[in-house]
């Protein structure tokens, strides 16, 4: 086969696939990556110059080594961290799932939401509850741990496994001691919020 | 020697040598499957046990069954039908199964580092930063030899298995790379979790399909012994499938913290990629047209026929899970499991199959010692799949149901679906049994121990009636 004739279908083979990667990845990953903070204007109504992508909110710390044991568990596997808008599913009528519904502040997730993580827990299935707002349904460090040790005695149907290996037997009564990692991993599910005021936004109820 | 002999012979080793770990790793791969899908059925299990959770078993079931099983044996797979397609011999041999070692190296890693807690959550993508490497430097060290057999090629004429086997060799390492860069390496948070929702598709498509294709396209007129139906047609669902399959994958996060028009472009372009799946396993078929009972015989047409028919309800089930009528109950179900274990298990690998039968007696130069266990093979992985996906779609209805109905208790859409899960179960405890069954006589095959028979091994024939077999079904 001649020379030219392989470079040409090799060419083709690249052309028609550079256009997908281009236009869907590439550009849309740089758009993302550059993206400004936005401030707020005074209708906003909020104190502070500027809301997310706030790159200097980056997760560190506890935070975001809780976001690794998240992560390393398997945790996306059945949670997922996306509010979908209602045509896309009902996610905003679970009492809870978009935030603060009471102060006006329910909503479904942004971009800017995950600008704090270096990669955002999306989510492959929905087998357990969505997690975008669980720092404000549950807001007791206690309640969290004992859903991690022992997710069947908050909800017999629960189908959460145990996670009994970030705990350590107490030595003095039946109870878990969490070990390091247990706490950063509640660290970050308490830190799970998205739900804060996006500016220019319409705010349903407002 | 004959040329044709001689270049099975080249391919001996590194063909044999793919194919045997890659059957290995998929017995490896469908126990996890089974244990994760046991764990997800009754959750309090082995609750003390942090090696045996759904979050850790599932993505080391998938790395398994994706870069253990299915790229492996789609790289012998590739490797023989380039070296037969462009007459020439594999000259590196050593170099390839030296490669292929560093390969299940990397593999190694990537199942362990995941299954002992180093992942990140990302489907297919979830081994530590520095595992990718090693699985793209061997790629790379295992293709350079491939893409040379294609240029030095004698003839003008392209055949269209050719087309996709170079398109998945291509296409495979831009994907892996560039979903790797972005998720290591990026600072964009949410198009990392995109990439990785294309990833997965994009695989399915541009390397699974393709492969899957080009065996079928070899295979149904070699032993069909006719022209394939239509030529054009062939060619046109090549280039549909090429240009629409890098637009999917995002329809995977409809809704989701995305420009509204990434997903809409992906549901779109899932929905046209069916014409080409249509197009393409229509021909196929045509093609066998009067003769269909040559696949009651032979096992490599039988498995071939089933990965066609199995990749026509991938292209449907995925063009329907895209729009937003049926894709906002179905997103985040079980029915994505089903549709990915659609693509990795029920098309790709039954066609592989067909591919490995075909194959391995003519680079071993012996047959398959037993039809019968070709058939115990052939019917517990088609009624394992079966099975899966059903669980799986219907599990998905199901449990999208009831997550709708937001006034239920949330665990409601767990209670519903635990039973398909029950099914999961027993679909891949039934994939094992016969992945024992096709290690086993592989394993055979691999050690010598084939059937010295100048006939090949037909499922319902006795060894040496071919000829009754090939008059039963119209041939001669």
């Amino acid at each position: 086969m001649s020379s030219n004739k392989f470079w040409k279908l090799l060419g083709a083979l690249g052309a028609v696939f550079a256009l997908p990667w281009l236009f869907l990845i590439v550009i849309p990953f740089l758009k993302m990556s550059n993206a400004e903070p936005v401030p707020y204007s005074e209708e906003d109504g909020v104190e502070g110059i500027a809301a997310y992508p706030d790159k200097t909110l980056q997760r560190h710390g506890a935070s975001d080594y809780g976001r690794q044991i998240y992560a390393a568990e398997g945790c996306a596997y059945c949670h997922t961290q996306v509010v979908r808008p209602t045509y896309a599913g009902p996610d905003m009528w679970r009492p809870g799932w978009g935030g603060r519904e009471e102060d006006g502040l329910a909503r479904e997730t942004q971009p800017g939401d995950y600008a704090t993580e270096k990669v955002a827990m999306l989510g492959y299935q929905r087998i357990g509850q969505d997690l975008s707002n669980v720092g404000h349904r549950i807001t007791s460090r206690d309640l969290m741990h004992q859903h991690l040790v022992e997710p069947k005695s908050l909800d017999p149907n629960s189908g959460m496994p145990a996670y009994k290996h970030l705990y350590k037997k107490s030595s003095i009564g039946s109870g878990y001691v969490p070990t390091g990692k247990a706490e950063a991993l509640v660290d970050y599910l308490m830190s799970l919020k998205k739900d804060q005021k996006i500016p220019g936004a319409i705010v349903s109820g407002s | 020697m004959s040329e044709r002999a001689a270049i099975d012979r080249s391919a001996r080793f590194p063909v044999l040598f793919f194919f045997t770990s890659a059957a290995a790793w998929l017995l490896v791969a469908t126990l996890l499957g089974f244990f994760s899908s046991l764990k997800l059925s009754v959750p309090g299990l082995w609750d003390n046990c942090q090696f045996l959770g759904y979050g850790r078993l599932f993505p080391a079931h998938m790395n398994a069954l994706v870069y253990g099983w299915a790229m492996q044996a789609g790289l012998g797979v590739v490797l023989w039908l380039m070296a037969r397609l462009s007459r020439n011999k594999i000259e590196h041999p050593v170099a390839i199964i030296v490669a292929g070692a560093l390969w299940n190296a990397g593999v190694t890693l990537s199942v362990i580092t995941v299954w002992f807690g180093f992942g990140n959550s990302m489907p297919l993508l979830d081994f530590p930063a520095w595992v990718w490497p090693i699985l793209a430097i061997s790629y790379a060290l295992i293709v350079v030899w491939i893409l040379p057999m294609f240029r030095q090629r004698g003839e003008s004429l392209i055949y269209v298995s050719e087309m996709f086997v170079l398109g998945a060799v291509v296409w495979f390492p831009w994907i892996f790379i560039t979903a790797n860069l972005l998720i290591n390496k990026g600072t964009a948070p949410v198009m990392a979790a995109g990439t990785n929702a294309w990833f997965i598709t994009n695989l399915s498509y541009f390397w699974m399909a393709p492969i899957a294709l080009a065996i079928a396209y070899y295979i149904v007129p070699k032993i069909s012994g006719r022209a394939v139906f239509s030529y054009p047609l062939a060619q046109v669902s090549f280039w549909l499938l090429a240009a629409l399959a890098g637009w999917t994958g995002f329809a995977r996060y409809m809704g989701g913290p995305f420009p509204a028009w990434m997903s809409a472009v992906s549901s779109t372009a899932s929905i046209f990629i069916l014409l080409a799946i249509i197009v393409t396993v229509v021909n196929i078929l045509m093609t066998l047209k009067g003769a269909t009972k040559i696949w009651e015989f032979s096992p490599s047409l039988r498995f071939t026929v089933f990965g066609m028919l199995m990749l026509a309800a991938y292209g449907l089930l995925s063009a329907i899970s895209s729009t937003y009528f049926f894709g906002k109950n179905l997103q985040f179900s079980h029915f994505v499991v089903g549709l990915d274990t659609l693509a990795f298990y029920g098309f790709f690998s039954m066609t592989v199959f067909g591919a490995i039968y075909f194959i391995v007696p003519r680079i071993t130069g012996s047959e398959w010692p037993s039809g019968k266990r070709i058939r115990t093979h052939f019917w517990f992985s088609a009624y394992g799949i079966i099975t899966l996906i059903i669980c799986m779609l219907v599990g998905g209805i199901a449990q999208g149901g009831n997550l709708a109905q937001w006034d239920q208790a949330f665990s409601t859409s767990f209670v519903t679906s635990s039973a398909y899960v029950a099914g999961r179960c027993i679909a891949w405890a039934l994939i094992a049994f016969s992945n024992l069954m096709f290690l086993y006589q592989l394993a055979l095959m691999f050690v010598g121990k084939g059937r010295k028979s100048s006939g090949p091994t037909l499922i319902h024939a006795e060894p040496g009636k071919v000829e009754s077999a090939k008059a039963a079904a119209g041939l001669n």
